[in-house]
């Protein structure tokens, strides 16, 4: 099940805005997560429906999330792969289509 | 020098206390804190803390409860124990990456108290963070206490080894 704050993330951006800490809070008292608080100006705290509508879109971004700091961690250092492409940067290319290739985003 | 032998000295009125003005103990004795009402509560598994969601912290021991003061992963100031209460939490999470942080709050009648804000921000991939956060604050009867966990690695993290103990120091100050 895609996490609440991920299908809230999605709901802003449909909407043309985006994640604040200082505007939007997310707590779970026991019962399950929920929106706390909402402040963003100009949009409704979505409903429950409209929360349940990004179920599978939810589900597809975190799983591509998981993709991409799997693909960020086997890339390396920013300062280590500068060093690859001076040395060889075919050899650096190789090595970064393969770790793209191993972990693809759905 | 006069000399009073008692066992007991009560105080006249009721929550009163008694007033002793300068007090000198001798021969190694000391004074013993009463330090109730007293709760330590453990959390002996893992709680799934969602990503960026303050989450309510879950115990499942109760290794001290004094006055059956915490119930419901809540701790309430029973009447009469008006007083300055320390209050000191830990927990640990793994699979935090660098730039990702853990926070640590705890909650005054159902809002964060700013007295009681721990953040910790990773350095590096896979770190795992492992805090404590503590102070003193003046309760009054009915106050209530809950810890809260956060986390914002993007997926959903275990928090394990968590844990709370809060003690009676004295009356308010």
């Amino acid at each position: 099940m895609a996490q609440l704050y991920t299908k809230v993330c999605l709901y802003l951006e449909a909407n043309s805005k985006t994640w604040d800490d200082t505007k939007i809070l997310l707590q779970d008292d026991g019962s399950g997560p929920y929106i706390k608080d909402w402040n963003i100006d100009g949009l409704a705290k979505p409903s429950d429906s409209q929360i349940a509508s990004y179920e599978t879109a939810g589900n597809t971004r975190e799983s591509n999330n998981t993709v991409k700091k799997t693909r960020r961690k086997a890339y390396g250092d920013i300062g280590g792969q500068l060093d690859e492409i001076y040395k060889d940067i075919d050899a650096w290319k190789a090595r970064i289509k393969k770790i793209k290739d191993d972990n693809p985003k759905g | 020098m006069s000399e009073i032998r008692v066992d007991t000295i009560s105080e006249k009125t009721s929550a009163n206390g008694v007033a002793i003005d300068g007090l000198t103990i001798k021969d190694g004795g000391c004074a013993a804190l009463d330090a109730k009402p007293a709760v330590l509560v453990t959390n002996s598994g893992n709680q799934e803390i969602a990503n960026n969601t303050n989450t309510l912290v879950t115990f499942d021991t109760e290794t001290v409860d004094s006055d059956g003061a915490f119930a419901s992963n809540t701790f309430t100031v029973p009447t009469g124990e008006d007083g300055m209460y320390g209050i000191f939490a830990r927990g640990s999470m793994q699979g935090i990456d660098a730039g990702e942080f853990t926070q640590l709050r705890i909650y005054l009648n159902g809002s964060a108290s700013s007295f009681f804000e721990a953040r910790m921000t990773s350095h590096a991939d896979n770190i795992e963070m492992k805090y404590s956060a503590g102070g003193f604050l003046n309760l009054a009867a009915t106050n209530t206490i809950k810890m809260y966990w956060f986390q914002n690695s993007g997926d959903a993290q275990n928090l394990n080894t968590a844990s709370l103990y809060i003690f009676k120091l004295g009356g308010t100050s």
